[in-house]
């Protein structure tokens, strides 16, 4: 017989460990036994990836241990993401991320982009060498809530400031959430160029984000 | 006192006249170019007389045939290949400012066995006629009393993942071991056979080096670091020391790698680059690992360098060269590439702090 609290366990165990053919399996399994999707998702994989960026923050994952983590959450929520359209259930947030324009250091931003959407945010990835225009469309026509600016390069850090103007002269500023990050940026350079928040790791993002929205 | 003598000395903690410096990375096209315009000279090293150059291989003359792994017609225009099958796509969208900045693009993407990893073709980095360049450019520079720096960076890892993504190759060390053994295998050989050549050639340092470490500390667990990368780096270093006892070891990480410096020392590395002062205290390594390890690098290239007064360069460099530089085992250099934001006059005050506060008595 189907113990869905038992198995939903296991999903959340196949996400931490990052055991990718096991979540799939397990939602696929949980959603034929009629599961709600939101629930598992709510309940059991979005609070799997919180897990993972809490073990990230204490150095007891790295990188490879998020990579693998994020797969697993990326192949479950494969299988979920029609029911859920269909259900007409709503994402935390938008957020439109990528890394700024002259930059084209992207593991970082990809990093946070996976924990993001692990923690229950749709996500429209930019990609590298973002230009302000790219960043101001996606939030007028695409409705992005949050716009997340990744930079790595001094050079490129007055990319992050060039965009905040963009959005303002684009007369958007007000609808959004802007924060920043990368190996130089700082909060005291968030403040200077009036930014909304600084991470300074994929999973403070996460809780820096949610921490916006809720606002 | 000859800068070869100078950076032999400080770098074995000897005595010598002053702490010796160079340009770490050198000067982006941008630097460059400003350089030129202002000095109308061509070479900074020559200019601000850095104690140490640059040799490396020179390019193969067997260029192996990559179509298979990365299709030429899905690559823009301006994009090349290099003797390793990598994709680079330079920035074109822009300025000058950022013409030295490129995005890469892997070839071995879509393999997933290991014969796969045994049947990609490698560049012959190790074939004898690509280091008699370096012979002479060694023999020329030690003519002129300088110090010779033999480059083989991006050695194991980064190497691996310039063909692999880096996301790739480390998923694989968790979930594909028999790939990434092969692939770090093969390339690990090709090191040693370098290792050994470079070593004969008597330069006063060879570069190695991995960026396994991000501004938080490292990229993979230290025990991920111990099985996968330590023992190859091991390997490769020992194969250089067997041919030349004098040869210094040089290894290169960006990031806060603190945490395995005990173990880059176990296994023989004697001088460690660059320190980024942001995320790693050079003051705190040299209490703590100054009688055993050498630091090359510390001027910050995300702050000091491009944001700070001349003043806060010569204040970095003077504390530097005291706290650091105490009994030898400093070189000072920029923690990277000189950049186009850094101001012209943070780099004369560099020059001329290192020589002023740099002397020993
Ligand atoms: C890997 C790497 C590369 C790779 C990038 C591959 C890729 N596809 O991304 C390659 C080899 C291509 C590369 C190239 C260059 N690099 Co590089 N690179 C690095 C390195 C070693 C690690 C960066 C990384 O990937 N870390 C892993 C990820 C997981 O960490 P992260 O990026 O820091 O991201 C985390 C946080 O910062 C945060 N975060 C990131 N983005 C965001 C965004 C938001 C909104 C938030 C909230 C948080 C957040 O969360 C992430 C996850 O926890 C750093 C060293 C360092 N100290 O960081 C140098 C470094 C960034 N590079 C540097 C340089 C100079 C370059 C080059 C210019 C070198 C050259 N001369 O060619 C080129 C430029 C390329 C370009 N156009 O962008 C310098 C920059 C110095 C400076 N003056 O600013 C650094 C700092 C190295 C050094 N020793 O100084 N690089």
């Amino acid at each position: 017989m189907f113990e869905p609290m038992e198995d939903l366990k296991q999903l959340y165990d196949a996400i931490v460990d990052g055991n990718a053919g096991r979540a799939k399996t397990l939602t696929t399994g949980a959603v034929a036994e009629g599961m709600n999707p939101q629930e598992i998702l709510n309940k059991y994989m979005i609070p799997a990836m919180d897990e993972v960026g809490r073990r990230f923050e204490i150095n007891e994952y790295f990188v490879p241990e998020l990579l693998i983590a994020a797969r697993a959450m990326k192949g479950a929520l494969e299988i979920l993401k029609p029911l859920l359209t269909a259900t007409g259930a709503k994402p935390v947030g938008k957020v439109a991320i990528g890394t700024v324009k002259g930059d084209l250091h992207d593991i970082g931003k990809n990093l946070v982009s996976a924990m993001l959407e692990g923690g229950g945010f749709e996500i429209i990835d930019l990609g590298v060498d973002v230009t302000p225009d790219k960043f101001v469309a996606a939030v007028k026509d695409r409705g992005a809530d949050v716009v997340a600016l990744s930079a790595l390069l001094t050079t490129t850090m007055p990319s992050m400031k060039t965009t905040i103007e963009g959005l303002k002269e684009a007369g958007v500023r007000d609808r959004v959430k802007v924060i920043i990050g990368g190996a130089p940026v700082t909060q005291k350079y968030a403040d200077e160029i009036g930014a909304d928040g600084y991470a300074d790791n994929a999973s403070a993002a996460v809780a820096l984000t949610r921490g916006l929205v809720s606002k | 006192m000859y800068s070869r003598e100078r950076v032999n000395a400080a770098l074995r903690h000897q005595r010598c006249d002053r702490v010796p410096f160079d340009f770490a990375l050198g000067f982006s096209p941008y630097q460059l170019d400003q350089f030129r315009i202002r000095t109308g000279q061509d070479d900074p090293d020559a200019y601000f007389g850095a104690d140490v150059r640059g040799t490396g291989i020179s390019p193969t003359r067997k260029l192996n045939q990559y179509t298979a792994y990365l299709d030429p017609s899905t690559l823009p225009e301006h994009a090349y290949v290099d003797e390793w099958g990598q994709g680079h796509i330079p920035t074109v969208s822009h300025d000058q400012y950022h013409s030295h900045l490129e995005g890469y693009v892997y070839p071995m993407l879509a393999l997933h066995t290991r014969e796969e990893a045994l049947g990609y073709p490698l560049p012959d980095i190790e074939a004898e006629y690509r280091y008699e360049s370096a012979r002479r450019a060694i023999a020329r520079y030690h003519d002129q009393g300088l110090a010779v720096m033999a480059g083989m960076a991006c050695t194991i890892f980064e190497q691996a993942w310039y063909l692999r993504s880096m996301e790739l190759l480390l998923m694989d060390f968790v979930d594909n071991p028999e790939f990434a053994t092969a692939l770090l295998d093969r390339i690990t050989q090709k090191r040693v056979i370098q290792a050994e050549r470079f070593a004969e050639l008597k330069p006063d340092v060879i570069m190695f080096g991995d960026d396994v470490a991000t501004q938080r500390g490292m990229l993979m667990s230290v025990p991920m670091w111990r099985r996968w990368l330590k023992p190859r780096l091991a390997r490769i270093l020992a194969a250089a020391r067997h041919v030349n006892q004098d040869v210094l070891i040089f290894y290169h990480t960006d990031g806060n790698a603190t945490a395995i410096v005990p173990d880059l020392i176990e296994i023989g590395v004697q001088i460690l680059n660059p320190i980024q002062p942001e995320c790693m205290d050079p003051f705190a390594l040299k209490r703590m690992y100054g009688k055993q390890l050498s630091f090359w690098g510390t001027l910050g290239t995300q702050s000091t360098l491009p944001f700070g007064t001349p003043d806060d360069v010569r204040r970095d460099i003077q504390l530097r060269c005291q706290i650091v530089g105490k009994d030898g085992g400093l070189l000072i250099a920029p923690t990277h590439m000189v950049e186009p934001e850094v101001p012209w006059e943070n780099l004369v005050a560099f020059v001329e702090a290192v020589k002023q506060y740099g002397q020993y008595k």
